[in-house]
């Protein structure tokens, strides 16, 4: 699992990379991104995963989200990967924005032509942790996972379907019942095919009612004027009233005025790294 | 002395001393009885008695000496003038004070010295100056049994043959080298005189002043009898012209009737003779007239007894009094009023005080008595009592007074002679009683304490002094490890070191000294300690024994107009904590019941009593309402929260203000889950704020350290 650096900028006394190598999982070259903080050079860091939403490649977070300095302070690696395959040459891989490259919905595909490539759910919980543990200074034992979107939803299903994996999770305007929403319809129909049954396995809203234990924190920022949630693609009440039901802590914000881009979330993403610093530093 | 005199020179370092003996007797350092000094110790008289002795010098060999004190010769004259004083002292001592020794004395020492001298510069000549012998032939070593330099030669053959020589370097040097060793010796010397002379100096100081006390003294008494003799004198004197004068007239009237008596009888003479003249007829008739005349005058007594004695009778004179001036010219004075010292700074305790006095050196004094009584105010009309002990001592200590009081001292001292004037009146004060630390006020944090106490004294007091002791499980001594003095209130915020247990106490101080400690109260720097404060709360509010717990009842909310609506919340059901007025952080918790409506925060201290928390700009506050059995959550500030949904209700929750960095914070303790977080710049300081809107509880908890899930916020 050879790494290869394609670019590197100091930034807050660390440093912002980006790798590539070839994935097993996915069978393709992968690029990620890695903010190493400052401390990172002296000890173990704990590892932060973020995911992005649909469309976005490593880029957009480590250029927009303004993360760096919040994470120079608390000491934290975060590691920002892409959001699917790319270059695969499945046939409408790139026919939309919401399905193929640039949407893997970390999943696990289970359907043709998907299957062999689409391996996103494994990538971020498996491959990607072992290759950041193995090449960098990281703390196995202290992960957490947050997300954006597409992003919030793989960030709370990492979560909720791995108990005590991840110390903490949070998300922005994530999408909170895929199996309701036209966006989660049409990747896991074509994903994971029509047996709507499988789709739950990769709800956040039905992940939480089997959740065993409560020892999660979750943070939810979501903009008020964001028009996905009008349309009814995020759907983040369906969730939080599982949790209250499941007494599964969370703290929802409906921010008054936000919607749902990387400004929205540049504003918001201090008290997010604070929460996941509270658990990997503790 | 001769000792002394024959090295003064040396150490004046003076290479060729004119061998007068003017110059060599100035064995006393010149500085001692530099001319200024001098007029200062002795009286302007003396020296004016010098000056005439200068101009007449009738004084035999003195004469030259005293000649050469003109002024002209500025060292010399100087130095001459102390020695030529010296003299002239000696001189006019001479009789009284034999120990400074006579002239012939002086004499015999300047003799001396002039020997000495000569001695000692011979024997300097014969150590260092062998170079006058270069000429002839140069002397080559020393002879050591002779002490001369010699030529190598006469050691062989000359007179000195067989003696024992050393090279002449080693001889000069080891010459050198005991003319070091005398000279230090020297220099004690010097000092060791210089310090007699100064305790001379101070000597005739005090001979000067008590025998012009003395003088005084007598001066006194012997004037008085002098006085009284003369008044006597006046007295008799005048009692015997009185009765001379009495005596003299008496004689004189009694010699005036005799003669009146003469004149009579030499008349009845002359009568009878013309009547034995007469006719016999005539005769007759005039012979009884006569008769019976003469019979009468010679019926009157002629008296011929002295009316008075001319001796004068002999009068005892009284002399009782004068004996009993002239005695009390050798008896003892009554001693002068003593002098009362002002009290000494921390010699007093509550009950006592330690008073001080002291009497005239040469006063004989066989006891003291003090007096004292409290200083009234004047206010009150009442006579303080007085009271009175005898003490031998000039100092006691008067015990059984009351604490922060001024007393008045005075005292008088006796001997058998008399008693003395009363002293001065001094006014002591009494240590103040020991402070009341309010323990139930005390607010803390982690850096600080604001310790508040009951001054304890019914008078102002000057300053309180806190001393702390860290409580150490180890050793539990208490070991006052910080005082804080001259603290001018009954309150004092006290810096703190984080998570130590400390008891404090309080003392009283005024110019008597320290009172007692106070009672010891404890304070833990852990977290912060505030407590609720029972006037601002809402009628409807009460709190609990301990404190710390908020209880709403049943009871409607009146719509009565609350009178004290200053500092009483009356719309909002709320009440304020008192917060240690220390930036930094704070954390508390609230206990809360889940289906209950409450809102927990801070608000300023004005924040107006009849709006409701969160409602302006000056509160901040989680607020929890619960309607058909959802939970609403809200933050507000300014009137307006975020919109915020909380999945598990908390049933404690912390609330973290940090001045620090403008935030204020709540969590959901129990799951270690951040609630929100105010980011308002908090210019000023706030206090925790409690509310119920419905019937209920909460319950404060404090004194806890913050927990680490808050660290990061």
């Amino acid at each position: 699992m050879a790494l290869k650096q394609i670019s590197s900028n100091k930034c807050f006394e660390g440093f912002q990379k980006v790798y590539e190598h070839d994935s097993v999982e996915l069978k393709c070259k992968m690029k990620f991104g890695i903010y190493l903080p400052p401390k990172a050079e002296t000890g173990k860091c704990p590892v932060l995963y973020w995911l992005s939403g649909l469309t976005c490649t490593e880029q957009n977070f480590i250029t927009k989200a303004g993360y760096h300095q919040a994470a120079a302070e608390h000491g934290l690696i975060v590691v920002a990967p892409d959001t699917s395959p790319r270059g695969c040459n499945i046939k409408g891989e790139d026919d939309s924005w919401d399905f193929g490259t640039g949407a893997g919905f970390y999943v696990n595909a289970t359907e043709e032509p998907w299957k062999t490539h689409y391996r996103m759910y494994s990538y971020v919980i498996d491959e990607l942790p072992k290759l950041i543990n193995a090449n960098f200074p990281a703390d196995p034992e202290k992960i957490s996972i947050f997300g954006h979107s597409m992003g919030g939803h793989g960030a709370l299903i990492c979560a909720l379907k791995n108990p005590g994996k991840y110390k903490s999770v949070s998300a922005f305007s994530p999408i909170c019942n895929p199996v309701l929403c036209p966006w989660g319809k049409k990747a896991f129909s074509g994903y994971l095919g029509t047996d709507q049954s499988k789709w739950e396995a990769y709800d956040a809203t039905h992940l939480v009612k089997s959740y065993p234990d409560s020892h999660l924190d979750i943070l939810i920022d979501q903009g008020k004027d964001d028009q996905f949630l009008k349309d009814g693609q995020l759907l983040p009440d369906n969730f939080i009233a599982a949790c209250a039901e499941r007494k599964i802590p969370v703290v929802f914000r409906l921010q008054e005025g936000y919607d749902h881009n990387y400004y929205f979330i540049a504003t918001f993403i201090n008290d997010h790294i604070k929460h996941h610093a509270k658990y990997l530093n503790a | 002395m001769e000792e002394r005199t024959r090295r003064a020179p040396l150490y004046s370092q003076d290479p060729a001393p004119t061998p007068t003996a003017g110059q060599g007797f100035n064995f006393y350092h010149m500085d001692l009885y530099d001319s200024e000094d001098r007029l200062k110790i002795f009286p302007e008289e003396k020296i004016r008695m010098r000056g005439e002795i200068a101009k007449e010098p009738k004084r035999g060999e003195r004469a030259p000496e005293l000649g050469l004190a003109t002024y002209d010769k500025r060292d010399l004259g100087r130095e001459e003038k102390d020695w030529q004083y010296l003299g002239e002292e000696a001189d006019e001592e001479d009789d009284r004070f034999p120990a400074w020794g006579s002239r012939g004395q002086y004499q015999e020492l300047r003799e001396a010295y002039r020997y000495a001298r000569g001695r000692s510069s011979e024997e300097y000549e014969c150590y260092v100056i062998p170079e006058e012998e270069d000429e002839e032939e140069a002397a080559d070593i020393f002879c050591v049994t002779c002490k001369i330099p010699i030529r190598a030669f006469d050691n062989l053959f000359g007179e000195h043959k067989g003696h024992e020589v050393t090279q002449l370097n080693t001889a000069a040097e080891n010459a050198r080298e005991e003319i070091h060793k005398n000279m230090f010796k020297l220099e004690e010397q010097i000092i060791q005189m210089e310090n007699f002379a100064s305790h001379l100096e101070e000597v005739f100081i005090t001979i000067e002043e008590n025998f012009g006390r003395q003088e005084q003294n007598f001066e006194l008494h012997y004037n008085e009898i002098l006085e009284t003799l003369a008044q006597k004198y006046e007295e008799k004197m005048q009692a015997l012209g009185e009765k001379k004068r009495e005596k003299i007239e008496a004689l004189y009237g009694q010699l005036v009737s005799c003669g009146e008596n003469l004149d009579t009888c030499k008349e009845l003479m002359e009568t009878i003779e013309e009547i034995c003249h007469e006719e016999k007829v005539e005769f007759i008739k005039d012979a009884v007239t006569m008769a019976d005349r003469l019979g009468e005058f010679l019926k009157t007594k002629t008296d011929v007894e002295l009316s008075t004695h001319p001796d004068f009778e002999d009068q005892t004179i009284d002399f009782s009094d004068i004996e009993q001036l002239m005695d009390s010219i050798n008896a003892i004075p009554a001693p002068h009023a003593p002098v009362i010292n002002t009290q000494t700074p921390n010699s007093a305790t509550g009950t006592s005080v330690k008073v001080c006095w002291s009497l005239f050196s040469d006063d004989t004094v066989e006891s003291y008595q003090l007096s004292y009584k409290p200083v009234s105010d004047g206010a009150q009309s009442e006579e303080r009592k007085e009271f009175s002990v005898n003490v031998k001592e000039s100092h006691y200590s008067v015990a059984n007074l009351v604490p922060n009081t001024q007393y008045e001292f005075w005292v008088t001292a006796s001997n058998s002679t008399g008693v003395s004037p009363l002293s001065e009146r001094a006014v002591y004060v009494t240590a103040p009683s020991p402070p009341i630390i309010k323990s139930k006020e005390i607010l803390s944090c982690e850096h600080a304490a604001l310790v508040r106490w009951e001054s304890g004294n019914m008078n102002p007091v000057d300053s309180y002094t806190i001393e702390l002791s860290k409580v150490d499980d180890e050793e539990p001594r208490n070991v006052v490890t910080e005082s804080i003095v001259g603290i001018p209130t009954c309150e004092s915020l006290i810096h703190l070191q984080p998570g130590e247990s400390y008891l404090v106490y309080v003392r009283a101080i005024n110019v008597g000294g320290p009172s007692e400690r106070s009672e010891p109260a404890t304070i833990r720097t852990t977290g912060t300690y505030f407590h609720l404060n029972k006037d601002t709360s809402h009628p409807l509010l009460s709190i609990s024994e301990d404190g710390f717990t908020i209880v709403r009842g049943k009871g409607e909310s009146s719509t009565r107009e609350t009178r004290d609506s200053d500092t009483r919340f009356s719309r909002c059901v709320a009440v304020m904590g008192s917060l240690i007025p220390i930036k930094g952080w704070h954390y508390w918790e609230v206990e809360v019941v889940e289906q209950m409506d409450y809102k927990v925060g801070v608000a300023s201290e004005d924040i107006n009593r009849q709006g409701d928390l969160g409602a302006d700009s000056s509160s901040w506050c989680m607020s929890h309402t619960f309607i058909s059995s959802r939970h609403k959550y809200e933050f507000l500030h300014n009137g307006v929260t975020p919109e915020i949904q909380i999945t598990v209700p908390p049933k404690k929750i912390g609330i973290l203000l940090d001045y620090d960095s403008h935030r204020l914070s709540f969590f959901n303790v129990d799951i270690a889950q951040h609630l929100y977080t105010f980011s308002s710049p908090l210019q000023h300081f706030v206090q925790p704020c409690f509310s119920l809107e419905k019937p209920g509880l909460l319950r404060v908890c404090n004194g806890i350290s913050m927990p680490k899930f808050a660290t990061v916020f």
